[in-house]
C-alpha cells in the first residue's frame, strides 16, 4: 500500500463498493442457476433479493460519514437536559467559572489595552521618545532644548521627523468666568510625527510657526464638545488665552489625546524658541517618528553620532550630553507592566483553582452518574462518544460561565479607572471582540483542564461494569485524586494569600513611615500661569508676594508656602552641583535633588532646621538650604555652611551660598528614603508651582474661602487642583493600591474556592462512609472520635497543601521584590499568618462535615442495608 | 421460520459476523451463506444489514479487508479478523454466554 493511502481517511470508494456488491450478485445468480433457474431468471431474482443497490451504497457510506453536526447537536441537547436535571450542581459550576473566567478576562482586557495593543496612532511602533541626559547624574533630566531639537532634526538620518511639546495651564476668558484649560505648545512637524490630521479645519501654516506670526490653536474633540457643544462652524472663532486673542483653526479627532487626555488645545511654537541661554534652556519633551525599516539600535547609534558632533561643536553645553531613544509605548506604560503581569499571574492561578474545584465537583458527580454511564455502555455506545458527551456538558457550563463572566470583564474599565485613574492608557480599556474571543478560549481551556480527567475516569469500562452489578456502592472513602486536588488548591491559595499579605504589609509599612515633614492639614492648589510671564521677574515676584500675603491674611490659615513639586509625591529633578570652592577629583561628584521653595516652606511643612538659617528672600546673591543627607554624603565631618554651589544644568541661576541644613524629608516619595537635596530659595511662582497652605481645620473646608480671596486680588486667574496633601499621596500610591486590592480580592476568592473544595470532598467522603460510621457507632465508637477522624482527614491534606504553598510562595514572591516596601519577599510573619488563616478557615470547613458524620444514626443507616 | 434482521439486535449481528470471520478470511457473500447454513436456515441476514455492518466493523478496526480471487476466480473483498477484533469477539462471546445462560436459567426455573 502506498504511503498516502494510510494518511487519507479510510473510505470505501464507490467503485470498490460496486465491485463488492457485484460479486455478491454474481454469486447469488450462480446459486440460483444451480437451483435450476434460467440465467435471466436467476439474475433477476438475485437483483430482487438484493433490493435497491443505490440505497445500500448510501447506507454503507453513512458508516463512514462522521456526522459531526448531528452528534454535536445531540450532545448539546443532552447537556442542556443534564443542566436542567441538576440545577444546584450546574449553578455552582457556572458561578465558579463565571467569577474565575470573568476576573481573568477583566485583567486580560487591561493587559490587552495597556501592554499589547499599539498606541492609538498610525504606525505607532515608529514613535520614539527621545531624551537628552547627562550620564553622570543618576537621574537624568529628560527635557530637551528647542535649538538642540532643531539640530537633531537637521543632522539625523533615521527619523522622518522629531517634534517637541510643552504643556501648561492657561486661562480662557471668552466665557462668563475665566476657565482654566490645558494648552500644549508644539514645535513644527508636530502633526507630521503623529500622522494625524485635524478632523475639522486645517493644520498650522508655516506662517503661524514663525516668531511673531499670527496666533492659531487646534482644539481637542473633548474641549469642542464641552465648551462649544460640537458647533460645526467653530473654525475661525476666537479664544482669549491669558488675554491674547487666538483663532481656532481646527478640531482634532477624538482619538488624539496627546500628551494626555487633559489637553484642550495645541498652539504652535516657532522653531528653536528659547527663554534663556538657548542651549541650556531645556523645556521640550521630544517625540520622533522613525523612518520605515529603521531599527531602534540604528536610531540610537545615529543620534549618538549626531550628539557627539554637537558635543565637539558646543563642548560647554553639549559635551557631556547623551541621547536616549525609547519606544514611546514603553515610556507610556512605565512601571505598570509589572503590576499588570502580577495581577494576570494571580488571576490565572485563581482560574486554576476554579478549574480544580470543577474537577472535584465533576468527579463526585460522575460517581453518581456511573449507573447512567454503564447503561449507555451496555447499549453499545463507544467510549469516545461518552467522553465527548461529558466534555460537551462541561463545555456548555464553561460557556455559560464565561458569558456571565463577560459582565465582569465589561466592568473592568470602570474598576481599573476607579482604583487607579493614573494608570496609563486606562481609558483605552474596554470590552471588544478580542476580549470575547479570549474568554471563549478560556472556556475551551477550562473545559479541557477540568473536564478531561473526570470524563476519562468516569467512563472507565471496568468501573462501569463492576458498578452495573452492584447497586450498593462500596466505594472506598479514600479517593486520592480528589484529596490531591484539594491539596493543590490549598497550596495555590496559600501562594496568592502570601502575595496579597506582602502587599498589604507594604501598605501598612508605608503608613507608618515618618516622612520628615507633617503632611496633615496641608491644602495644595495651583494658579493658572504661563511661561511668558517669566520674562518679567519683578512683576512675578510682586504677584507671588501678593498671593502669599492674601493667604496669610485669610482666617484659618496658619502658614503658607510655594514649592515646585509636592513633598512626598514622586517628582525627580536631580542634577550635578559644582562646588565653587573646588573639590578634589577623588571625591564623589555632588549629585542632588533640587527643590525650589519659598523661605516659609520649612515652617509650613514643619521640616526642622538643624543649622544655619532658612532662605533669605532678598534680591542679593541666591542662597540654598541642603538637607542632612546632603551634608553627610558630601561633607562628612566637615563644615557645610558658607560653601557655594552651582547647578550644572541650571547654569544661568548663578552660584548660591549654602546657608542652612534642614532635617531629612522624603521629598521624592513616601516609599523612597531621603536623598541628598538642595532647596533653592525661589520666592517666585512659575507655571506648575504648588501653593501649600497649612490650615487649622480640615484642609478642604478652606478651599472656597481661598478661591474667593484670590479671585478678589487676581480676577484673571483660575485657581484649580485643590487637594489635601494626603490626597496626593494616595494618588501617587494608586497603582500600588490597585494591585493590593485586586490581589487581596483574588486571594480571598481563592481561599473560599479552596475551602469549598475541601468541604465538598470531605462531605462526599462522609456520605460514602455513612454505613461504616454507623457500624462503628453501633459497635461503641465515641462521636468525638468520629469528628476527630474526619477533621484530621481534612486538616492533614491542608497542612500538606500549606507546606507546598509555603515552598511555592517562597519561590514566587521573589518576583514581587520591586513592588514591596519595608518587607522582605520571604517575610516569615506574613507567611505564618497566611498559613494560620488558611488552617483556621480549613478547620471550619472540615468541622461541618465531620460533625455531620458524627450525627449519623446507626440504626437508620444500618436499616437501609 | 427464518429470523429477519429486524429481530436481531445489532450487537448480535456484529458478534455473528466476527465469529464467522474468525474461522478464516471470507467475503460478504460467504458470510451470509455460512450464517444461513450454520443456523440451519433459521437466520437470514439481509444484504442491506450485512454490508453496512461489515464496513462499520472494518472502520472500528475489528476487521481487515483485502481484495482477492474467489473460488471461481472472481475478484472479491475478503474480510479477516484483526487482533482487536479477536479481543472484541472474546469479550462479546463471554457476555453472550452469560446472558444466554441467565435467560435459559430463568426460562427453565420459571417453568
Amino acid at each position: 500500500m502506498s504511503w498516502w493511502k494510510s494518511i487519507l481517511p479510510k473510505r470505501a470508494s464507490d467503485a470498490q463498493m460496486d465491485s463488492e456488491l457485484r460479486f455478491h450478485i454474481e454469486e447469488l445468480t450462480d446459486e440460483n442457476i444451480a437451483a435450476g433457474m434460467t440465467p435471466e431468471e436467476a439474475r433477476r431474482s438475485a437483483m430482487l433479493e438484493f433490493g435497491g443497490r443505490e440505497r445500500f451504497k448510501e447506507e454503507v457510506r453513512d458508516v463512514y460519514r462522521i456526522r459531526i453536526l448531528d452528534a454535536a447537536v445531540a450532545n448539546l441537547k443532552s447537556a442542556f437536559r443534564f443542566i436542567q436535571k441538576s440545577p444546584t450542581f450546574s449553578i455552582t459550576v457556572i458561578l465558579t467559572l463565571a467569577l474565575a473566567i470573568g476576573a481573568n478576562s477583566a485583567v486580560f482586557s487591561a493587559i490587552d489595552a495597556i501592554l499589547l495593543r499599539p498606541l492609538p496612532f498610525p504606525d505607532a511602533d515608529q514613535l520614539m521618545r527621545v531624551d537628552q541626559y547627562n550620564p553622570k547624574t543618576s537621574s537624568p533630566l529628560h527635557l530637551v532644548a528647542p535649538v538642540r531639537l532643531e539640530d537633531w532634526n537637521r543632522l539625523n538620518s533615521t527619523f522622518q521627523a522629531l517634534t517637541g511639546y510643552y504643556s501648561e495651564d492657561v486661562s480662557e476668558s471668552t466665557g462668563p468666568l475665566p476657565e482654566r484649560i490645558t494648552r500644549a505648545w508644539v514645535s513644527p512637524r508636530f502633526l507630521e510625527v503623529w500622522a494625524v490630521s485635524p478632523m475639522l479645519g486645517r493644520e498650522f501654516t508655516p506662517d503661524e510657526e514663525t516668531l511673531h506670526g499670527p496666533a492659531a490653536a487646534l482644539i481637542s474633540d473633548g474641549f469642542w464638545r464641552r465648551r462649544f457643544n460640537a458647533d460645526p462652524n467653530i473654525v475661525g472663532r476666537n479664544l482669549r488665552l491669558d488675554g491674547h486673542l487666538t483663532p481656532i483653526v481646527g478640531v482634532m479627532p477624538p482619538s488624539f489625546s496627546f500628551p494626555d487626555r487633559e489637553t484642550d488645545l495645541w498652539c504652535p511654537v516657532p522653531a528653536g524658541l528659547s527663554y534663556g541661554p538657548a542651549r541650556l534652556n531645556n523645556w521640550f519633551t521630544v517625540i520622533g517618528r522613525l523612518q520605515p525599516g529603521v531599527t531602534l539600535a540604528q536610531a540610537r547609534a545615529n543620534l549618538a553620532t549626531v550628539q557627539a558632533q554637537l558635543g565637539r561643536q558646543f563642548p560647554k553645553t553639549d559635551g557631556e550630553l547623551s541621547v536616549g531613544v525609547e519606544p514611546l509605548k514603553e515610556t507610556t506604560i512605565g512601571d505598570s507592566r509589572r503590576s499588570l503581569w502580577l495581577l494576570f499571574g494571580s488571576v490565572t492561578l485563581l482560574l486554576f483553582i476554579a478549574c480544580i474545584n470543577v474537577v472535584a465537583l465533576l468527579l463526585s458527580r460522575s460517581a453518581q452518574r456511573q449507573h447512567e454511564i454503564s447503561v449507555r455502555f451496555s447499549l453499545g455506545a463507544p467510549r469516545g462518544a461518552l467522553i465527548v458527551q461529558l466534555l460537551t456538558e462541561t463545555f456548555l457550563l464553561a460557556l455559560i460561565g464565561s458569558g456571565l463572566g463577560l459582565f465582569l470583564a465589561a466592568a473592568a474599565s470602570g474598576i481599573f479607572r476607579s482604583l487607579a485613574a493614573q494608570l496609563p492608557r486606562v481609558e483605552e480599556i474596554h470590552l471588544d471582540a478580542r476580549i470575547v474571543l479570549y474568554s471563549l478560549a478560556c472556556s475551551v481551556v477550562v473545559t479541557l483542564l477540568s473536564g478531561l480527567v473526570p470524563a476519562i475516569r468516569g467512563t472507565r469500562r471496568n468501573l462501569s461494569a463492576s458498578l452495573a452489578q452492584s447497586g450498593r456502592s462500596q466505594v472506598s472513602g479514600r479517593n486520592p485524586l480528589q484529596w490531591l486536588l484539594v491539596g493543590i488548591q490549598v497550596a495555590l491559595a496559600v501562594t496568592l494569600l502570601a502575595g496579597a499579605g506582602l502587599l498589604l504589609r507594604s501598605f501598612q509599612q508605608l503608613g507608618r513611615v515618618s516622612p520628615g515633614f507633617d503632611p496633615t492639614h496641608i491644602l495644595t492648589f495651583q494658579l493658572s500661569m504661563n511661561w511668558g510671564e517669566t520674562g518679567d521677574m519683578k512683576k512675578l515676584r510682586q504677584f507671588t508676594d501678593s498671593i502669599l500675603e492674601t493667604l496669610r491674611a485669610t482666617p484659618g490659615v496658619e502658614a503658607e508656602a510655594i514649592s515646585v513639586g509636592v513633598p512626598g509625591v514622586p517628582f525627580r529633578y536631580q542634577t550635578e552641583l559644582k562646588l565653587m570652592e573646588g573639590r578634589a577629583d577623588t571625591e564623589p561628584k555632588i549629585v542632588a535633588e533640587n527643590r525650589f521653595v519659598s523661605a516659609s516652606y520649612f515652617a509650613t511643612m514643619r521640616i526642622p532646621l538643624l543649622a544655619g538659617e532658612v532662605c533669605r528672600e532678598t534680591d542679593g546673591p541666591p542662597t540654598v538650604v541642603v538637607n542632612r543627607a546632603f551634608a553627610n554624603a558630601y561633607f562628612p565631618g566637615a563644615p557645610v555652611l558658607g560653601h557655594h554651589v552651582q547647578s550644572m544644568n541650571l547654569g544661568y541661576s548663578g552660584a548660591a551660598e549654602i546657608i542652612g541644613i534642614s532635617g531629612d524629608a522624603r521629598e521624592t516619595g513616601l516609599d523612597h528614603l531621603p536623598v541628598p537635596t538642595a532647596y533653592w530659595c525661589a520666592p517666585i511662582a512659575e507655571p506648575g508651582t504648588y501653593f501649600l497652605v497649612r490650615t487649622r481645620n480640615a484642609p478642604m473646608t478652606m478651599a472656597e474661602t481661598i478661591r474667593r480671596q484670590i479671585h478678589d486680588t487676581e480676577p484673571q486667574r483660575s485657581v484649580y487642583d485643590f487637594a489635601p496633601l494626603e490626597q496626593h499621596f494616595s494618588d501617587a500610591l494608586a497603582e500600588g493600591r490597585l494591585r493590593t486590592i485586586l490581589l487581596t480580592f483574588f486571594a480571598a476568592t481563592a481561599l473560599s474556592l479552596a475551602c469549598i473544595g475541601l468541604y465538598g470532598t470531605l462531605s462526599y467522603s462522609v456520605n460514602v462512609r455513612q454505613r461504616e460510621v454507623g457500624l462503628r457507632l453501633a459497635l461503641g465508637a465515641l462521636r468525638g472520635q468520629i469528628i476527630r477522624q474526619f477533621l484530621w482527614q481534612g486538616l492533614a491534606v491542608c497542612i500538606l497543601g500549606c507546606l507546598a504553598g509555603w515552598a511555592l510562595a517562597w519561590v514566587s514572591t521573589r518576583l514581587m521584590a520591586g513592588l514591596l516596601y519595608g518587607v522582605s519577599p520571604n517575610d516569615v510573619p506574613t507567611l505564618s499568618a497566611v498559613i494560620f488563616l488558611v488552617l483556621a478557615v480549613a478547620a471550619i470547613a472540615s468541622l461541618i462535615p465531620a460533625i455531620r458524620a458524627a450525627r449519623v444514626e446507626p440504626m437508620h443507616v444500618l436499616r437501609d442495608e | 421460520m427464518p429470523i429477519e434482521k429486524s429481530d436481531l439486535l445489532q450487537g448480535t449481528l456484529d458478534m455473528l459476523i466476527l465469529k464467522i470471520v474468525a474461522l478464516g478470511p471470507v467475503h460478504g457473500y460467504g458470510i451470509s451463506l455460512r450464517i444461513r447454513q450454520i443456523s440451519r436456515e433459521v437466520l437470514h441476514v439481509q444484504q442491506g444489514s450485512l454490508y453496512p455492518a461489515l464496513h462499520r466493523l472494518e472502520k472500528r478496526g475489528w476487521l481487515q479487508a483485502e481484495w482477492g480471487a474467489s473460488d471461481k476466480g472472481r475478484q472479491a473483498k475478503f474480510y479477516k479478523l484483526s487482533l482487536k477484533g479477536q479481543k472484541q469477539l472474546e469479550s462479546e462471546e463471554s457476555n453472550w454466554n452469560r446472558l444466554s445462560g441467565a435467560v435459559a436459567n430463568i426460562m427453565q426455573t420459571a417453568q
